[in-house]
């Protein structure tokens, strides 16, 4: 049993929800690596327990970010890792994200240190459908023992990269509305399989040969996960929305950096946003208008928004200060943590297990030594299933006596 | 034209900070600060009420790429790095310096009111760099210029050799290949000086002129220092090497694993431009970036300024690459040094700008709050006296 305590507890717990949002001097206990009760000072502590003093801090869950590279992009090895677009067809629906990974990119520790505990990572924006997206801990030596959930979603992007790669060898697709072509034929294409899987349900004889490809795609059209689709610039936004509509399939928006501009469309259909890489140039005639402004602009409007790092767009440990950024430009305190924990989680469908810091969830939470979303704070002692994953003073710190470490 | 910054922190990086205190300024420069309790205000000054804010000079970049290309304009601004031969010292950025780019905006946006923009690191030596002021709006560069050339641009590493080696299959194509060309060219500019100084004795032996060696003349004559791209440690040390071997100034632009060979450039008292380091890893010669470089490299003696690289970190975000280097250890003084008066130093341009002080220009930021708080930012923006940037 361990119990932190003392803290102030940011535990993004949704309004209805036994735990309140805010707990001063809190307490927090863990048992075989999930959560077992939050609350006041007044709750008690368990004989020998080991006990984290966090007295002064700031208590939040593990931050999610629902957009990343990272493990397939790695950090400072060039060539040799960019593993992220397999841009030789722009429909690769059959590629999975979890055969790219990476547990040794050493960006996996440094999120951790920025208090990112786990991130849902996907295929990149070269191909029109890039590929199978999962969500994975940032612990760990072997991918598969990562993998919080699989799959999670399902790659697209509009608007540059796609035309970029494709046009400049002369193949299809070489404008928007070719990207918009590619996606429908493939929808359609699958919509087609999905019938042939179907009909041989009733007759086996009329089984079609295994297409990897199509199944992914069938499962975006039996709503199982959601077409994610990469688009920043507010036509691309509608162009994503109008073959969702089309296919009946459910869709986030990846990036969004012009949804500011459509918020009242984004607001009225009830479709979530991943809004990033924000604290960033204006990299590309679409990212022209980027500004840390449209997370509070779409969360104002009711929108649910979660804040990514596209990581190594953003190296992953700094979604904290995207927040921060984000925050100065109109987002809400509240709603940052909510755009870096909770509606990340859920928007990744992986709330029943991380997000907030309620009984029965894992125990994945961030001991910050100020507010976390400050330039000058950091993240003290991180936990994940229950485990110190990171201590400033070293790892691991915290005896099983309770004894010595920082904490 | 007088005015008066009334009531606010003021942090003059070359001295303390005051609280409470009165910024007076005068046809453009700054005439005296101090606390509001002992400087009077004249009755003709225009006063804006600052208190509970803080006031420092314009943030300065010494390595930026603002207004040369990149951003949303594609080829048609591809202006950093004239690719056509790896030794192109006759070209100078302040040809190709483009005053409507969206950067110059976002520059005076995120508190940059002084910058050095440089061609890229395409090149072994890849031309010369100048120093200006970021209010463009209706001026001409010869307008914001406060000085060209400021410096020769050269290159070591992955960037040249990937470009003519990898790409091109042309020299150089080895790190060895790259030092040589930048030594030869040196040494052909040496030449050059001896058959000029024999054509003044006899005008029928004047060489032909060549722009390029005049100009690495300039650098050998210590006009303008060198400014050499090395990331990797070993880059950095034969960058020194070269620069010793023909005596110039010289600074270390990126210096990414200048911690490991700190001591050697500290002994120095190097002169490095330290990032981009709010990124990633993109490349292997990038592998030591980290936030804490910018202490370990200062404690060491190294005059350290923080830069952008801009558009690998964009331009408004250098106070942020300021802050989280104080986050990872250096003194929060040190840290607001590093991007206002030692790039200032380092440009060659602290008698203008980089601090406040009496005489210098009226460049400053007034933040609404102090500016490593996550939440402060730039309200009004001054360049010589005058409003460049106002907050929504």
């Amino acid at each position: 049993m361990l119990v932190i305590r003392g803290g102030r507890i940011l535990t993004a717990a949704a309004p209805g929800s036994d735990v309140p949002d805010v707990i001063d001097g809190g307490v927090l206990l863990v048992a075989d690596g999930k959560i077992s009760a939050v609350g006041g000072p007044e709750l008690p502590v368990p004989d020998g327990a080991d006990i984290i003093d966090a007295t002064g801090c700031v208590v939040t869950p593990g931050f999610v970010d629902a957009h990343s590279h990272i493990g397939i992009y790695e950090d400072g090895l060039g060539w040799e890792g960019t593993d992220a677009n397999e841009c030789t067809d722009p429909n690769t629906a059959e590629a999975r994200a979890l055969d790219g990974i990476n547990p040794a990119d050493t960006a996996f520790a440094e999120a951790l240190e920025g208090g990112v505990t786990t991130v849902q990572v996907g295929p990149g924006s070269g191909n029109v459908i890039g590929g199978e997206m999962l969500a994975i801990k940032c612990v760990g030596t072997i991918a598969d023992e990562m993998v919080l959930r699989h799959a999670t979603g399902l790659k697209a992007a509009l608007g540059e990269n796609p035309k970029r790669v494709y046009g400049s060898q002369n193949k299809s697709p070489a404008t928007r509305m070719g990207n918009a072509a590619v996606l429908r034929s493939a929808l359609a294409k699958a919509r087609d399989y999905r019938r042939k899987m179907e009909a041989a349900a009733e007759s086996p004889d009329k089984q079609p040969d295994r297409d990897l490809r199509q199944e992914m795609i069938v499962r975006v059209l039996r709503r199982e996960m959601p077409l994610r689709i990469h688009a920043h610039r507010a036509d691309d936004i509608l162009t994503a929305i109008r073959i969702a509509e089309e296919f009946e399939i459910d869709i986030s928006i990846e990036h969004c950096t012009e949804g500011h501009k459509v918020v009242d469309i984004l607001a009225a259909k009830g479709i979530p946003c991943a809004i990033g890489p924000s604290v960033y140039g204006r990299s590309k005639q679409e990212t022209r208008d980027r500004g840390a402004h449209t997370a509070g602009v779409l969360a104002k409007a009711g929108v649910k928004v979660a804040l990514i790092c596209d990581h190594p767009i953003i190296p992953q440990q700094w979604l904290r200060i995207a927040g921060g950024v984000a925050i100065r430009e109109g987002l809400s305190d509240e709603d940052a943590l909510l755009a870096c924990t909770r509606n990340a989680a859920e928007m990744t469908g992986i709330l029943d297990r991380v997000g907030t810091l309620e009984p029965g969830k894992d125990a994945d939470l961030v001991i910050w030594d100020g507010d976390p979303f400050e330039y000058l704070s950091k993240a003290r002692c991180v936990l994940v299933d229950g485990k110190i994953v990171h201590c400033l003073c070293g790892t691991p710190c915290h005896s099983s006596s309770g004894q010595g470490g920082c904490c | 034209m007088l005015l008066a910054i009334k009531g606010a922190t003021i942090m003059p990086v070359s001295s303390s900070p005051v609280a409470e205190a009165t910024l007076l300024v005068a046809n453009g420069k700054i005439k005296a600060l101090g606390p509001s309790t002992e400087l009077a205000v004249p009755a003709e000054a225009a006063v804006i009420e600052a208190t509970g804010k803080y006031v420092l000079p314009g943030l300065v970049d010494a390595h930026a790429h603002v207004g040369l290309w990149s951003e949303h304009y594609g080829q048609a601004n591809a202006d950093g790095n004239e690719g056509s031969n790896p030794l192109t010292p006759d070209v100078r950025a302040i040809d190709a310096v483009w005053l409507e780019h969206s950067s110059f905006a976002d520059a005076r946006a995120g508190g940059v009111t002084t910058l050095q923009t440089t061609p890229g690191s395409g090149n072994a030596i890849g031309g010369e760099m100048l120093v200006i002021k970021t209010d463009t709006v209706g001026k001409t560069v010869e307008d914001i210029v406060l000085r060209t050339p400021s410096g020769m641009k050269a290159a070591l590493g992955e960037n040249v050799k990937r470009y003519y080696g990898q790409t091109l299959k042309k020299a150089p194509m080895t790190r060895m290949g790259t030092a040589a060309l930048i030594r030869q060219a040196f040494y052909k500019a040496l030449d050059y000086q001896r058959k000029q100084e024999a054509g003044q004795a006899d005008p029928s032996k004047q060489p032909d002129t060549d722009l390029g060696l005049i100009e690495l003349l300039r650098v050998l004559r210590r006009e303008m220092p060198l400014r050499i791209h090395a990331h990797r440690a070993d880059d950095i040390v034969t960058a020194v090497r070269l620069a010793e071997e023909f005596g110039i100034d010289y600074s270390i632009e990126h210096c990414t694993d200048g911690a490991a060979v700190a001591d050697f450039l500290g002994s120095r008292a190097a002169r490095v431009n330290l990032g981009p380091t709010f990124g990633h890893r993109s490349k292997i010669e990038t592998r030591a970036l980290h936030f804490r470089n910018a202490a370990l490299l200062a404690e060491a003696g190294c005059k350290v300024s923080i830069i952008t690289d801009h558009p690998f970190v964009s331009i408004d975000y250098l106070i942020l690459c300021a802050a989280l280097s104080c986050a990872e250890g250096m003194p929060e003084d040190q840290a607001l040094r590093a991007v206002t008066l030692t790039p200032a130093e380092t440009c060659g341009v602290a008698d203008r700008v980089g601090s406040l002080e009496p005489g210098k220009d009226a460049d400053f930021v007034i933040w609404s709050g102090h500016p490593f708080k996550v939440r402060s930012r730039p309200e009004q923006v001054y360049i010589e006296g005058r409003l460049v940037h106002q907050a929504e």
